[in-house]
């Protein structure tokens, strides 16, 4: 046992790779709790796939240099936050079409410039579905410096972040800077999604900022408690999955996103049910 | 004091706790409230009443700052209310995540993080008046019950608990006893009394006209405008009532006294004076 756990740990790339799997998993979960107390799942699972242009044209742009795709996706997920926030106050629409219409525009921009360029197709794909296992040096410090700048802004700006996501109008009436701290949160999320394009990828994103947070929120009925399980979630699916895709030779985002989906359905199974079940006795009775 | 996220208490040097001169709020084309002038006294508590849709919530949003006037200005305390960091807002229960993983006692405390500021953690002279904020309210013994767990009227007490905390100067409450017994209801008076004692100004939406007249120093009657302001006896008139509820209520003088007659909803009118029909 001991041997089968030592022996993926021999090599450089698996230890790149776990301490990546780890490091961005826990960064997801913590942001991925408040995104969903916020309710705002679509818009994670959007910015995950807007990034797509964004790393398409750094990519062009750079011949390749990952920190420079880095700060390409970045930016063009802060941007489409903010265009999607635009749209929705500016028109009649609804949040959630707004977040429909600009991140279908946006993936198909990205799928668009990635055509044009079949011979960098390998690389793009991976960006799709993640590439841990090719994690360099130079990466995992810009995933550190990146992830410690996110759970700093996290532990300074908690309260804060808390009361707007329990109740906006208290917020408003304390006079906190709800804009400015909403403006922190879409860009928590987008460093976030973009230090986890190596692992998981644009499309499985979403599963690292969410599933974490609601197998943690099925545990727990406190606030701090809940990000503690939600990393540990995290942490724990990152090496399970990786060992996954290890010995059974599959596809390593995918790996960790099932690690995390398994937790969550065994927590469902055994506590989750039996929560709901209260919540909905509570709600029946009118008043 | 001036701070940097407002304005805290004033020490009553303005004259009025709440002054609206010529307020107009327009939703797009929709007119909410039109040419809303009104000032309310310091330590007065207030029943604001009128029909469904007649602007109670926009009113607060507007006191509040929430929302700014189209038109016209609003002073709270002679502030901007955007600036004045004394004053709670209880908004209906119904928009509070019941599921959000917070207790009792968390509640109460974000009360306080207004005045903490940024970057700043609690100290033990917050934790006292959160204590003694929920000790006031009867709920202190519920302290590290999830809120989903709590009964209508429970969180209703928590709100007012987080309000006190807030060190608000003027209270206002939407629609608290909406879904409420009579005991629960009775139990909020009740913490009002406390509240006003201490001479914070309390603003409150109802559809409950025997109750505004009953328990409020002063009655506020709106639909769109300012119908009537002033005590329940001269506020909750004939002519007034009928010109807030128009075809919606009925306004018939027995000899008991004067019965209102409601036609819908069908839930919230009663009769004022005591008398019913």
């Amino acid at each position: 046992m001991v041997e089968w756990l030592l022996e993926p740990l021999g090599y450089a790339f698996m230890q790149r790779g776990l301490l990546a799997a780890v490091v961005v998993g826990v960064v997801c979960a913590l942001v991925g709790v408040f995104m969903m107390l916020r309710g705002m799942a679509f818009m994670g699972e959007a910015l995950g796939h807007a990034v797509l242009p964004g790393l398409a044209i750094g990519y062009l742009a750079s011949g390749g240099n990952r920190t420079i795709t880095f700060f390409w996706a970045l930016g063009t997920a802060i941007l489409t936050s903010v265009v999607m926030g635009a749209l929705s106050r500016t028109t009649k629409l609804r949040q959630d079409t707004a977040i429909g219409i600009v991140f279908a525009g946006m993936f198909a921009l990205g799928i668009a410039l990635i055509s044009s360029i079949r011979s960098y197709a390998v690389d793009l794909t991976h960006m799709l579905f993640g590439n841990i296992l090719g994690v360099t040096n130079g990466d995992m410090w810009m995933v550190l410096a990146a992830s410690a700048a996110v759970i700093l802004a996290l532990v300074l700006f908690y309260k804060e972040l808390t009361v707007i996501a329990f109740d906006p109008v208290l917020a408003v009436t304390l006079r906190l800077p709800v804009r400015g701290l909403d403006i922190l949160l879409h860009v928590m999320i987008a460093v976030a999604i973009v230090v986890s394009l190596q692992t998981v990828g644009v499309a499985l994103v979403v599963a690292m900022l969410l599933t974490p947070a609601a197998t943690a929120f099925m545990l727990t009925k406190q606030l701090k408690r809940m990000m503690v399980i939600a990393a540990l979630v995290a942490a724990f699916s990152g090496v399970a999955g990786l060992y996954a895709s290890y010995y059974l030779n599959i596809a390593s985002g995918a790996a960790i996103v099932l690690a995390c989906t398994t937790v969550f359905v065994l927590v469902y199974i055994f506590r989750g049910r039996e929560r709901s079940k209260v919540a909905l006795q509570q709600k029946s009775p009118a008043g | 004091m001036q701070t940097p996220q407002g304005i805290h208490c004033s020490e009553h040097q303005a004259p009025f706790a709440v002054e609206l001169r010529e307020v107009n709020v327009h939703y797009g084309s929709t007119l909410a409230l039109a040419d809303f002038s009104l000032t309310i006294e310091h330590g007065v508590r207030v029943a604001v009443v009128g029909p469904n849709g007649a602007g109670k919530s926009t009113f607060f949003n507007l006191v509040s700052g929430l929302l700014n006037p189209t038109h016209g200005t609003v002073k709270v305390h002679g502030h901007n209310p955007g600036q004045y960091l004394c004053l709670a807002y209880v908004t209906q229960a119904s928009q509070l995540d019941l599921n959000f993983p917070v207790n009792v006692w968390d509640v109460a405390m974000m009360g306080r993080m207004g005045k903490l500021g940024l970057l700043h953690r609690p100290g033990a002279a917050d934790r006292a008046l959160v204590h003694s904020s929920l000790e006031r309210v009867g709920m202190l013994e519920f302290a590290t019950r999830q809120i989903g767990e709590l009964s209508g009227g429970q969180r209703q007490r928590l709100l007012i608990a987080r309000a006190l905390v807030q060190e608000a100067e003027l209270l206002l409450l939407d629609e608290p006893f909406a879904g409420l017994d009579v005991p629960a209801q009775e139990q909020i008076l009740k913490i009002l009394d406390d509240v006003q004692a201490q001479g914070v100004t309390v603003l409150l939406a109802t559809h409950d006209l025997e109750l505004a007249a009953e328990h409020f120093d002063r009655v506020l009657l709106i639909n769109r405008r300012c119908i009537a302001y002033g005590v329940a006896q001269e506020v909750l008139t004939p002519a007034n009532l009928s010109a807030a509820y128009g075809g919606h209520m009925q306004v018939i003088n027995t000899a008991e006294g004067r019965v209102l007659v409601g036609d819908s909803g069908g839930h919230h009118e009663h009769g004022t004076e005591g008398s019913h029909g």
